[in-house]
């Protein structure tokens, strides 16, 4: 059967990681305690190849550096807006998307290190932007944090499904959420539009009157629809069930991208996958994460065949993880 | 009734070509660019045994790609140490020869188009993805995916990637099939009992090599040269796949091969040694891009397979060429290619696969390597009718000859003349 299978690591400055270095690698058979060649995908580079040529090590993994706050704005009493300047280097390799980074003040453990997307990467000034939810201790700490805080990654796989949107060019996508977990998609959706594709945007305000992200999307050229989506991520509204039925007619959607929590991704994309079996899902990526390297298993579930997805650097297809119909075969 | 031949080198075009006049509906897929994969940088046809086995598939009706290949030879019936009456095709020439005449015998050929997995239903495929995802559906399935390569494998054997025809990093690496559909694959073996065996021969850039050594390979087709004494290096024929060429004469003298490039028959061969000698001082290589280096790694991924070559454990997998065993060669890609392509269609229709009877070598040799890769020495071994075991097998059973009429005899009083030319549906 074919898996879709991704490590967002792959091929970057970052692989061969630990991973491969202790026979675990998510893609090479050969760093899998196998003997013989038979990746699970192939990118254009050989992990193996690296590996050797590498001393048999992994690369050096990412590592905290103190940058500048240059803005600090809350958008809510619970919401912060935080811009911070970094390097050229990271500005650009957090341009992509499903970029993230872990934020922890610098008097602070790394037990504190919080997993943060980056909603914009502005690589002319290299002031990335990033918008958090106080709701715990490591976001109650990140909030004491005023001019400098302690910037780890880049990391990538903050979008689950990411190959349907980066493939994505002169189609339309339908981007679909509410709360904080949109910030991501205002990059996916900068990218989107990027590549010629129709961004239509169908989004939850809230206890907000405007949603932070809705003037992002407006400047890109998305088509922004405000509407409350769903009653406690239990069932969607009827209004928006005749809105999606409706968009999904006139737009035909190659891709949607759910952009709430794990409830409501699971809503969401068994609601529409009943209406269209063919649309191709992506969600971003709410795994609990603790070190963003596949080591230290916060961020493990488990795939339709019971094996182990380390999700904070490995891809699924979200159908498969949150499809019900399909789970249930 | 659909048949979908995976890999589209010698086997895998002679596969589908046959399933194709057999009367199914046929699809190539093929991972690179190219069809014929390392046939595009090979060329050796008709030396020893092959010149049997050649004229053989003519007689059966099978005698297509031979008929191809004799009309793109730069040469004909030329020796070379060990061999005799070669004909050296041209490696620029027949790949669109070959391209052309499947498209137009209707053939669906989709380049680019790499197969990573398999959907499977008991014990039957139903269908393949592609790396992309896409599911294709089929009857009945055929692997000629070979045994070559990818890039861990050769590194992990051999000395790394060499840069060779098949262009693992460009267009990926290859998919074992059966091993996906749950079939373990058998390995080769080295000489020295490592697993795998390094392609045999490298190719020159004809243009790079002196004025007097193009006109001789142009002229007569082969080039020999000595190598200078503190050079040669015996050890290098062990590790060979090619065991045919793997003679004391081969260690100790550089032997060239016209085939458009020159091809030189040895695994490697160190660039800065090789511009010592007279001729060579601008050397440079073609195939494999590192050549002075390494050379690609084989026999990693031979299934196991009745003598029909259906793989065993599978209803509706067969397989040819190199990943149907040990075998070396255009002329044995051709062979189990076009008896796997055979008996897709007769399984496909519910007939029972049918073997090749041991009185032709074509028949012989498929029996012969499945009888001996059950053994330790066998996994050594090479099979091919130009040399090493096979040939010495075939003049002790009487199989080989250049006597065309008696060919031709031989294969009419098995009542097999035209045998693959007969529609099944």
């Amino acid at each position: 059967m074919f898996r879709y299978i991704d490590c967002a690591d792959y091929g970057s400055e970052f692989c061969p990681c630990s991973l491969a270095e202790r026979g675990e690698c998510i893609i090479c058979s050969q760093l899998k305690n196998q003997k013989f060649c038979d990746c699970l995908n192939w990118k254009g580079t050989c992990v193996y190849q690296e590996f050797i040529w590498n001393n048999e090590k992994s690369k050096k993994s990412r590592e905290y550096r103190k940058f500048r706050i240059v803005e600090k704005r809350y958008l809510r009493e619970d919401l912060i807006l935080l811009k911070i300047k970094v390097n050229q280097g990271l500005a650009r390799e957090l341009c992509n998307i499903g970029a993230f980074v872990f934020l922890k003040p610098e008097r602070d453990i790394e037990a504190y290190s919080t997993p943060i997307s980056i909603m914009e990467s502005d690589i002319i000034n290299n002031i990335i932007t990033v918008v958090f939810k106080i709701e715990g201790v490591k976001t109650k700490a990140l909030k004491e944090c005023d001019k400098e805080i302690m910037v780890k990654g880049p990391y990538w796989n903050g979008i689950q499904g990411k190959k349907y949107i980066e493939d994505l060019k002169n189609k339309s996508c339908l981007i679909i959420g509410r709360g904080v977990a949109l910030a991501p998609a205002v990059l996916a959706a900068k990218k989107m539009i990027n590549n010629k594709n129709n961004v239509y945007v169908v989004l939850d305000r809230g206890r907000s009157e405007e949603h932070f992200t809705e003037s992002y999307f407006k400047s890109y050229g998305c088509v922004v629809k405000p509407t409350k989506i769903c009653n406690m991520n239990k069932y969607i509204l009827d209004d928006t069930r005749e809105l999606l039925q409706h968009l999904l007619k006139k737009w035909n959607y190659e891709v949607v991208l759910s952009a709430g929590n794990d409830d409501f991704h699971r809503l969401i994309l068994n609601y529409i996958h009943n209406l269209d079996p063919y649309i191709k899902f992506a969600t971003v990526n709410n795994s609990t994460m603790c070190c963003g390297e596949g080591v230290c298993g916060s961020c493990q579930l488990r795939g339709k065949n019971n094996e182990i997805i380390k999700t904070c650097k490995q891809q699924f297809n979200p159908l498969e993880v949150f499809g019900e119909e399909l789970n249930s075969k | 009734m659909k048949v979908i031949v995976i890999g589209g080198g010698w086997a895998g075009c002679a596969a589908a070509l046959q399933a194709k006049k057999s009367g199914a509906d046929v699809m190539l897929l093929e991972r690179t660019d190219m069809l014929l994969g390392l046939g595009n940088v090979g060329g050796i046809m008709r030396n020893n045994g092959r010149f049997t086995a050649a004229e053989e598939l003519i007689d059966l009706g099978a005698g297509d790609l031979i008929d191809i290949t004799d009309r793109c030879s730069r040469h004909k019936n030329i020796d070379f140490p060990g061999h005799k009456h070669a004909s050296l095709y041209d490696v620029t020439k027949v790949e669109p020869e070959v391209r052309r005449y499947l498209h137009n015998k209707g053939i669906e050929i989709v380049l680019q188009a790499r197969v990573v997995d398999v959907d499977m239903e008991n014990k039957s495929i139903k269908g393949i993805y592609l790396h992309d995802g896409t599911l294709v559906d089929g009857d009945v399935f055929v692997e000629t995916t070979g045994s070559t390569g990818p890039m861990g494998n050769c590194l992990r054997y051999g000395k790394g990637c060499s840069m060779c025809i098949l262009r693992c990093p460009s267009f990926g690496p290859r998919i074992s099939i059966s091993q996906r559909a749950g079939v373990e694959d058998q390995l080769g073996m080295k000489g020295d009992d490592s697993f795998g065996a390094m392609s045999g021969s490298c190719k020159l850039n004809k243009d790079s090599l002196s004025e007097e050594i193009r006109d001789i390979l142009n002229r007569d087709g082969v080039f020999v040269t000595s190598i200078p004494p503190e050079d040669v290096n015996m050890d290098k024929l062990n590790i060979k796949v090619c065991q045919q060429y793997a003679l004391k004469e081969f260690a100790e003298n550089i032997i060239l091969l016209d085939t458009g490039h020159a091809k030189l028959m040895t695994s490697y061969y160190p660039l800065e040694k090789l511009r010592k000698i007279p001729g060579f001082e601008n050397a440079r290589y073609e195939d494999p891009y590192s050549g002075g280096k390494s050379n690609s790694i084989r026999y990693l991924s031979v299934a196991p397979r009745d003598n029909a070559l259906k793989v065993d454990g599978i209803d509706n997998l067969l397989c040819g060429g190199e990943k149907s065993g040990l075998f070396v060669g255009h002329t044995e890609a051709i062979t189990t290619g076009t008896l796997a392509g055979f008996n897709a269609v007769r399984i496909g229709i519910g007939l029972r696969p049918v073997e090749l009877p041991v009185s032709l070598a074509v028949g012989d040799i498929i029996n012969y390597e499945k009888e001996m890769r059950k053994t330790p020495e066998g996994l050594k071994n090479r099979y091919t009718f130009a040399g090493a075991n096979y040939f010495a097998r075939m003049k002790d059973l009487g199989l080989y000859t250049t006597n065309i009429s008696e060919i031709k005899e031989r294969v009419k009083n098995l009542n097999l003349t035209d045998f693959f030319n007969e529609k099944l549906i």
